[in-house]
């Protein structure tokens, strides 16, 4: 059996654990540059009037006006929390798949001794006390119907508790009728626009079609889902995940730039972010990508964009080569006279570093021996992000960087960012 | 004419590093006893995963020997026993009582309980 844990409205709960203040308010989380909101609990939800995905700018009055409390994103807390449920997953079985941010699949096979119902609970229940952080859990045999349990438990709140068993052939084809095709893990909106267009429309009527019919259709990636709904598992549970194939980050400036010295800065600080990425995964990079566009949306502006691809003579994780390679990728596709919006960089053809190779001009590099991006990273790790950065960086970070505005404290990450708790005579 | 021979020139070992002194004299008799050193971290949190930080401002608990500026740590996963301090919430806001037996009153909601008060002595 193989149980789906997930977090409800993630970014949300995490700010509130925090803030009782807000415990059953209205809350949404914005994007990075606070460009518009990626997260909202379901009191947020239930006010008319404020869609998700929605540009800040167009709706900010309607959240003042609704007294909902916005936070800028707050990623690192959201890490640090999504670590510590990870773990507590970890002590209540050894395999664990690291889903998402806020999503793990847990077997849970090895548990006979108690009711999968209960088993469910434990974990429940145990997150909660540990972390104050609200999940649902969906508990089936295989991964498709335990994320269809998983929903369940969030729809039926008042019957389930949070918790929803797949176990036994009635509820199976329970849950499959409930099910609306389109909701059903891994069919996409093509796939389940094409199915109703020919009657299918719950879970149910899918798995009534004929095999054959699916795989033709729909290929071997519809016929394990197909598999999956009718309980034999057919998709792999992943306990290491895989190995990056691309890195990369593209960030929005706080403001317009047509400086080619600050985009270089704000691309140096990319490059600095990505290569860490890549070092604590062990691996090299042998392509660089970086693009570079205007804004998009503004009509006054004068439009440009570019990018450019960089081959490695030997792939690396170096901070200090990438960072000089993108200057001079930057270089060549900067144009003067453009009000510039966007940087980005992107890491591609990702080996392990024992696999790299040297070439005919250049001895192999010994990577277990990079001591000075080893004690970098150490260093940084210690003291906070940026305590060391190479000099192409630059220090005028203010000037382009996102804008953070409502960000909340890192509470358990900076020991001078603590939960404050000001005391008054009772 | 007289002929001095200059001597043979060795070249310097190499392999020759400094810094480096080999072991002649006794064994050092701790050896058997090494032990890692203390860290507090594993002393004072016995469960990382529910444990939280508050920094106090003000000097309204010192009945309680929290005083301005301390770090208490919170352990979510401990359950309250008759006198402990606890972190609780009313009407919204952070409180520290002391639990007074074997459930809270209903208007508190239990978010912690206080198991180190760390005080800064200078």
């Amino acid at each position: 059996m193989i149980a789906l844990v997930d977090c409800n409205s993630f970014y949300v709960t995490c700010e509130q654990v925090f803030r009782p203040d807000l415990w059953g308010k209205p809350v949404v989380v914005l994007s990075n540059n606070d460009g518009c909101v990626i997260a909202a609990n379901k009191e947020a939800k239930a006010l008319s009037g404020i869609p998700m995905f929605e540009p800040v700018f167009k709706i900010k009055k309607q959240l003042i006006e609704n007294k909902v409390t916005f936070f800028s994103s707050n990623y690192t807390l959201y890490g640090e929390m999504s670590q510590r449920v990870m773990n507590i997953l970890s002590s209540f079985s050894p395999e664990v798949e690291i889903y998402s941010i806020d999503e793990a699949f847990v077997d849970v096979s090895g548990m006979k001794h108690f009711s999968m119902n209960y088993y469910g609970h434990q974990i429940k229940d145990t997150i909660f006390k540990y972390t104050g952080l609200p999940v649902g859990v969906g508990i089936a045999p295989t991964k498709v119907l335990a994320k269809l349990a998983n929903k369940i438990s969030k729809k039926r709140v008042s019957e389930n508790k949070g918790v929803f068993v797949i176990d036994s052939e009635e509820k199976r084809i329970e849950a499959l009728k409930w099910a609306d095709i389109s909701t059903v893990w891994g069919i996409g909106s093509k796939h389940s626009k094409r199915l109703k267009g020919i009657g299918i429309l719950t879970a149910y009527e899918f798995t009534q079609l004929p095999g054959e019919w699916v795989r033709k259709n729909m290929t071997v990636v519809g016929l394990r889902i197909w598999n999956e709904l009718q309980g034999k598992s057919s998709i792999e549970f992943k306990t290491m995940p895989a190995p990056k194939k691309r890195i990369g980050t593209a960030k929005s400036f706080g403001k317009k730039i047509e400086d080619l010295g600050m985009i270089q800065e704000a691309c140096s600080s990319y490059i600095s972010e990505v290569s860490e990425v890549l070092r604590s995964q062990k691996s090299c990079a042998t392509y660089l990508q970086v693009f570079l566009h205007t804004n998009y949306f503004s009509d006054r502006d004068k439009q440009y964009s570019n990018s450019v691809t960089v081959t490695l003579s030997i792939p690396t994780s170096d901070t200090f080569v990438l960072i000089s390679e993108a200057k001079k990728a930057l270089n060549s596709i900067y144009r003067p006279g453009y009000r510039f919006k966007k940087v980005g960089v992107c890491l591609s053809g990702i080996i392990p570093n024992n696999y790299v190779q040297g070439n005919l001009f250049t001895p192999t590099p010994r990577w277990e021996k990079n001591e000075l991006m080893h004690v970098f990273d150490k260093i940084n790790r210690k003291y906070g992000k940026s305590t060391l950065f190479s000099g192409l960086v630059g220090t005028r970070v203010k000037e382009w960087e996102l804008v953070k505005e409502d960000r909340s404290p890192r509470y358990t990450t900076q020991w001078k960012e603590l939960l404050k708790l000001k005391t008054t005579k009772h | 004419m007289e002929i001095f021979s200059s001597g043979k020139l060795s070249k310097i070992n190499n392999n020759h590093v400094s810094g480096i002194s080999k072991q002649t004299g006794f064994p050092s008799p701790a050896a058997h006893y090494a032990e890692p050193s203390i860290d507090l971290h594993d002393e004072l949190i016995a469960n990382r995963d529910a444990t939280f930080y508050v920094r106090i401002d003000g000097d309204e608990l010192s009945n309680y020997n929290i005083l301005d500026k301390d770090v208490l740590l919170i352990d979510r996963s401990l359950t309250p026993k008759k006198n402990d301090l606890v972190l609780v919430v009313l009407d919204g806001e952070f409180k520290v009582i002391r639990f007074s037996g074997a459930s809270l009153e209903t208007e508190f909601i239990l978010w912690g309980l206080i198991s180190y008060i760390i005080h800064y002595a200078r």
